[in-house]
């Protein structure tokens, strides 16, 4: 971390100090991303040229093969996969879908052109490639992605959700138009969508030394209007209930790039328990990407314990938050330390508090007093 | 017995069915012109079926005056090739109800004389207008009548009557009548259509009112073996029945004709003009040679006192033996007339056993079918009879009693089936095929059974797909070679495949499919007397249902086979389909200049599923073409995209180099095109020429795997596409010629009910 210190204790990304441009990095991004849509179009090729069935070779995403993986407390995909092959009638379909997706990400890819699922969905009628709906396209999107072991945001496929970012960062655009054009992401205090704009976005430096991410854009707007940004030198990212996957990589690039140390802040519930998880631990429905967890990263509150320590006013758990205790806790990630601590509590007081529950002691008793506390508290985690 | 058909006599026939007319379906205008179309159609079809003749029936409804609005007058003609009726017979046959009953059982559309003879009644009613004959028995001479009927006496009145030179056999029936044609006119053509359907071996004319000519030409040349006449089953009787048997054979008078006279000079060995004295002298001395009926009448003729030549100028009515008394009907002065019995005479004893019939068993083993002299004796004691028994002395309780007896034993042989003529599997599917024209059709005869006592025979075949129209199954009933058109609702048949459960053969949604149930028998058990709807007799019931059983286990076949050859299709068609998206996506991907020869991972599988080349070529047509287009303009944006790029100072993709980029799009555009056309005509190869458009061509190939695997759909389609115009085998089927100037509306509803009927063949 010290190494990434420069004059005015700015942090910088990482690789920066190696010299290589913003715009370089893109290129090499890009080129990786096409490289490997190439491979499997030339052996496709090949095969057909050859008289053979092209096959794709898919991991499977099916939950025999999800397992946890201990060194890097994640769920990652087992070693089986299934192969989609076109000599197959009943896999042609998704085959040929398969086939046309990478064909057309490596047309945004190259051209750097974003487009959302949605988008996906209906660009593909112009090919004549039918999808019944828009589940259908996500999941072959999802299945390129396995292929690939590419994120969909790698090829310019953007998820519709939203969430923003706000703090002293400075960021180098890359996509087409706005190259080389630098940002300051404290300009605006409605925050920064986190769009594919932001996310293919070199970070160039920061003052910040903690991300803070909470889950609620009411608590958001209050963070900045208290301007928790500069009280406490942090990033502040609102998640928007579960954390887009586009989030999860700035925050993991946040982490990783410029070594800041991040702290999750969710409801009171096993929800909100959750949220922190996956942002730390992955999703199961990303268990073929591996680079969206921030294994560091620590859920502050709201605990269950807080509950009763701070006196919140809570609300009754309904029958689907205590079925849901019950399935988190076979999920091994939750079988130890605070995650499963909490969980029991939850557990037995049958009650969960929101955020906004600090407001019965004044609508800054949560940045003046349980705030600074909980930062304190991470640091010694 | 004898009291009781001098009450019967009392009530004219004609005057009963003139005050109910409406029983034999002579209820309104509509329903009469159709009722009357027909009885005459169905004698004439029957006329010749007896006599083994192809039939050619013509009819022809003509209105009296066109001006007038419906109901009005029509003249309905039914002319036909058949055998005729002899100048004698005319008269009777036209101008008496209920004439000539038969007693022999046998298979025929109607029992002559009551349809007709009501037909013409209802004319005379209706229009006061004699009916007129035209009948020639020897393809020479012609006789025509025009005869009224007189409804009290049930006597014809003979208008006029003439005879002329002709040279076509046959007869001609023409009635003029009040009828109502807008509205019977689709039942009558749906009548004449299918009376062609079920007549296969008879060509039909009909010259409609408002000028159009539908015409149905025979297609099946041999005549269905004809039903031979044989007597009633026991279990087929009632005790009127019995009655009217005895009465029969009581009265088993033989009509005096010029063959009987001949039969009767050759057994005395007399002349023709012999005189009354010498005919009774001869006949005294030859008593003992002569046969039954000679002696019958000249036992008659003795009492009458008139010469032999008399004896064909009268009818004789009744031998009373109770009085004593002869009663005759005298031809010369139209009246009956009665003579007196002298009970001492020598002949008074042959007249007396005459009236009072055979013994019971001769009485059984010669009026029933299948019962012989060792089943007469054994009933006999089963019944509480003397086979001894002379059944004309047998009272009313006696009668009762042995018709109980009939219908209870139960050791007689089942019906005799002899008398049935069914029209037979192959014409059937002749005609089904012909009519139809369906992808599939089979048809099965089932063995003859009985119900009550009376034999009957069930054909039934099924039809599916081709030109049929969905919304099936399409119920097409047949009785007695008659197209059964009202009250379809409740009928047996159509109950019977109602209850049918036809998801279980495979058969679902609104099929296109027709049935056809024909049901042969000497009394078909008609719910209502206008012979519309069959009862639901559990033995039919149990008959038709095993037929359609049979016939739907076939369709299930021929329906698992067709899903078959089209799952096979429709494989080649989704490889064909996506086969060359997957080689244009994998070209750009892979940053290749042409497409990779995939076809010849096509064309191994065309031979693994088993299809010739028609099936693959189908969806290459679409899938090729397609694919083709979406190449040139993707490939065109492509090189745009990749300039751009590599004018950044990339330089990924060695196609899209900056110095080349311009050109190299012009280039691929260029070169793209042959590539195409490469592509296509090796495709094309295996099957010839490619026709224009995708879609066309994925039906030719569709028809031509249905057909190469599924054995029992005849013809191969060859021609497909909308524009392909009726083959003349079609237009022989049924030439719906339309007059030019026929009346818009009219000739729609004409169009649209001939189109149901056979498809979408234009008019």
């Amino acid at each position: 971390m010290a190494a990434g210190r420069r004059k005015a204790g700015k942090r910088t990304a990482s690789k920066k100090r190696s010299g290589v441009s913003a715009a370089t990095k893109s290129k090499q991004k890009q080129k990786a991303v096409l490289d490997n849509l190439k491979g499997h179009g030339a052996r496709i090729y090949k095969d057909l040229d050859a008289g053979r069935f092209p096959t794709f070779s898919i991991p499977s995403r099916s939950v025999n093969n999800i397992v946890f993986d201990g060194p890097t407390r994640q769920y990652i995909l087992g070693n089986a996969s299934t192969t989609r092959s076109s000599r197959n009638s009943s896999q042609l379909r998704s085959f040929t879908q398969l086939m046309w997706l990478a064909f057309f990400a490596n047309r945004l890819t190259r051209e750097k052109k974003s487009s959302t699922l949605r988008d996906v969905y209906y660009s593909s009628q112009a090919f004549a490639i039918e999808f019944d709906n828009q589940a259908e396209s996500d999941n072959i999107i999802v299945d390129l992605e396995a292929v690939t072991s590419k994120p969909r945001e790698d090829f310019y496929i953007f998820p519709e959700e939203r969430s923003t970012i706000f703090g002293d960062l400075n960021v180098e655009y890359t996509i087409p138009g706005y190259e080389g054009k630098t940002m300051n992401l404290s300009n605006h205090p409605d925050g920064y969508a986190i769009g594919p704009s932001l996310t293919t976005a070199e970070l160039v430096d920061t003052s910040a030394e903690i991300v803070i991410a909470i889950e609620k854009g009411g608590l958001f707007t209050r963070f900045v209007e208290e301007q928790i940004d500069k009280k406490f030198k942090s990033i502040i990212v609102n998640t928007g209930g579960q954390a887009p996957r586009s989030t999860r990589t700035l925050i993991k690039r946040l982490h990783d790039e410029m070594g800041l140390p991040v702290i999750i802040l969710t409801d009171g519930d096993v929800y909100g328990e959750h949220i922190a998880m996956v942002i730390k631990s992955g999703s199961a429905n990303a268990a073929h990407l591996r680079e969206l967890t921030v294994p560091d990263a620590k859920w502050v509150g709201v605990w269950a314990t807080d509950i009763e320590k701070y006196n919140l006013p809570t609300i009754p758990m309904t029958e689907s938050d205590i079925k849901r205790c019950h399935d988190l806790k076979n999920d091994p990630r939750y079988a130890y330390g605070i995650w499963r601590k909490e969980l029991e509590v939850f557990l037995k007081i049958k009650r969960k508090a929101e955020l906004e529950a600090f407001s019965k002691y004044g609508l800054t008793n949560i940045t003046d007093k349980y705030l600074p506390q909980k930062i304190e508290l991470a640091r010694s985690l | 017995m004898v009291h009781i058909q001098e009450k019967f006599n009392q009530i004219s026939p004609s005057e009963f069915f003139y005050s109910n007319r409406d029983l034999a379906g002579f209820s309104n205008p509509t329903r009469s012109l159709y009722t009357a179309v027909r009885e005459l159609v169905e004698n004439s079809l029957d006329a010749c079926d007896q006599k083994g003749i192809l039939p050619n029936v013509h009819l022809t409804i003509r209105a009296v005056d066109p001006s007038r609005p419906d109901p009005r007058q029509y003249v309905l003609t039914v002319r036909d090739n058949g055998p005729g009726v002899d100048a004698d017979h005319i008269p009777l046959a036209f101008g008496t109800v209920l004439y000539g009953s038969k007693f022999g059982l046998k298979q025929a559309r109607g029992m002559f004389g009551l349809g007709a003879t009501m037909a013409i009644l209802y004319g005379q009613i209706t229009t006061n207008t004699p009916v007129t004959v035209h009948s020639s028995v020897d393809g020479k001479t012609e006789e025509r009548f025009e005869i009224l009927l007189d409804i009290q006496k049930n006597k014809p009145v003979i208008v006029k009557h003439e005879t002329r030179p002709t040279s076509k056999k046959g007869m001609s029936v023409s009635i003029c009548l009040e009828g109502d044609y807008s509205k019977a006119g689709v039942k009558i053509r749906d009548y004449v259509y299918e009376t062609s359907l079920i007549t296969p071996y008879a060509t039909i004319k009909f010259d409609d009112p408002k000028g159009q000519t539908f015409s149905h030409s025979r297609f099946v040349k041999e005549i269905p073996p004809p039903p031979t006449i044989i007597r009633p089953h026991p279990h087929g009787v009632d005790v009127e029945r019995i009655r009217r048997m005895i009465v029969e054979s009581q009265f088993d008078i033989p009509m005096v004709n010029d063959a009987m006279i001949r039969k009767i000079c050759k057994e005395l060995h007399v002349k023709k003009d012999a005189d009354f004295k010498r005919v009774m002298l001869r006949t005294a001395k030859k008593w003992k040679g002569l046969t039954r009926h000679v002696r019958v009448i000249l036992a008659i003729m003795s009492f009458l006192k008139v010469e032999l030549d008399h004896m064909t100028r009268i009818r004789i009515e009744d031998v009373d033996t109770a009085n004593n008394l002869i009663s005759y009907w005298d031809f010369a002065t139209s009246e009956t007339r009665s003579a007196p019995m002298d009970p001492d005479s020598p002949y008074y004893r042959q007249l007396a056993s005459t009236v009072q019939g055979e013994s019971l068993g001769s009485f059984l083993t010669k009026r029933f079918q299948r019962v012989g002299a060792s089943t007469a004796a054994k009933f006999s004691e089963f019944a509480g009879f003397k086979p001894e028994k002379r059944v004309g002395t047998m009272t009313n309780k006696d009668l009762v009693g042995l018709s109980e007896s009939l219908q209870r034993y139960e050791e007689f042989l089942a019906p005799d089936s002899s008398c049935l003529a069914p029209l037979g599997a192959d014409p059937l599917e002749k005609g089904i095929k012909k009519f139809f024209e369906p992808d599939f059709a089979s048809v099965v005869q089932r063995t003859a059974s009985a119900y009550s006592g009376f034999p009957f025979i069930v054909e039934m075949g099924i039809a599916y797909g081709g030109k049929i129209p969905s919304g099936g199954p399409h119920v097409y009933r047949f009785a007695n070679r008659i197209p059964l058109l009202y009250d379809e609702g409740s009928d047996v048949v159509v109950k019977v495949v109602h209850d049918m459960d036809w998801a279980r053969y495979k058969v679902k949604g609104e099929p296109p499919f027709v049935i056809v149930s024909h049901i042969c028998s000497t009394r078909i058990p008609y719910k209502t007397a206008g012979k519309e709807n069959v009862a639901d007799r559990p033995e039919i019931e149990r008959e038709l249902r095993l037929a359609l059983q049979y016939l739907s286990r076939k369709l299930a076949g021929y329906m698992s086979k067709r899903g078959q050859a089209e799952a096979a299709r429709k494989r080649a068609n989704l490889y064909a389909k996506y086969m060359p998206m997957i080689a244009q996506f994998c070209t750009e991907l892979a940053a290749k200049k042409s497409e990779p020869a995939y076809q010849k991972v096509l064309g191994g599988l065309t031979k693994e599923l088993g299809l010739e080349s028609a099936g693959s070529d189908a969806g290459n047509g679409t899938g090729g073409e397609g694919g083709g287009d979406g190449g040139d303009a993707t490939g065109a944006a492509d090189r745009a995209g990749g300039g751009d790029a590599s004018g950044e100072g990339g330089g990924l993709d060695a196609d899209a180099s900056a110095e080349s980029a311009g050109m190299k799009t012009f280039d691929d555009t260029a070169s793209k095109t042959p590539a195409k056309k490469k592509r296509r005509g090796r495709s094309a190869a295996p099957t010839g020429p490619s026709p224009a458009s995708p879609t066309r061509r994925g039906r030719a190939g569709s028809n031509a795997i249905r057909s190469g695997a599924n054995a029992t759909a005849k013809k191969p389609r060859a021609k497909a596409g909308r524009s392909a115009p009726p083959s003349d085998a079609d237009a022989a089927a049924a030439v719906v010629a339309v007059a030019a100037d026929t009346a818009a509306a009219p000739s729609k509803r004409m169009a649209h009910n001939s189109d149901k009927r056979r498809g979408r063949k234009g008019a």
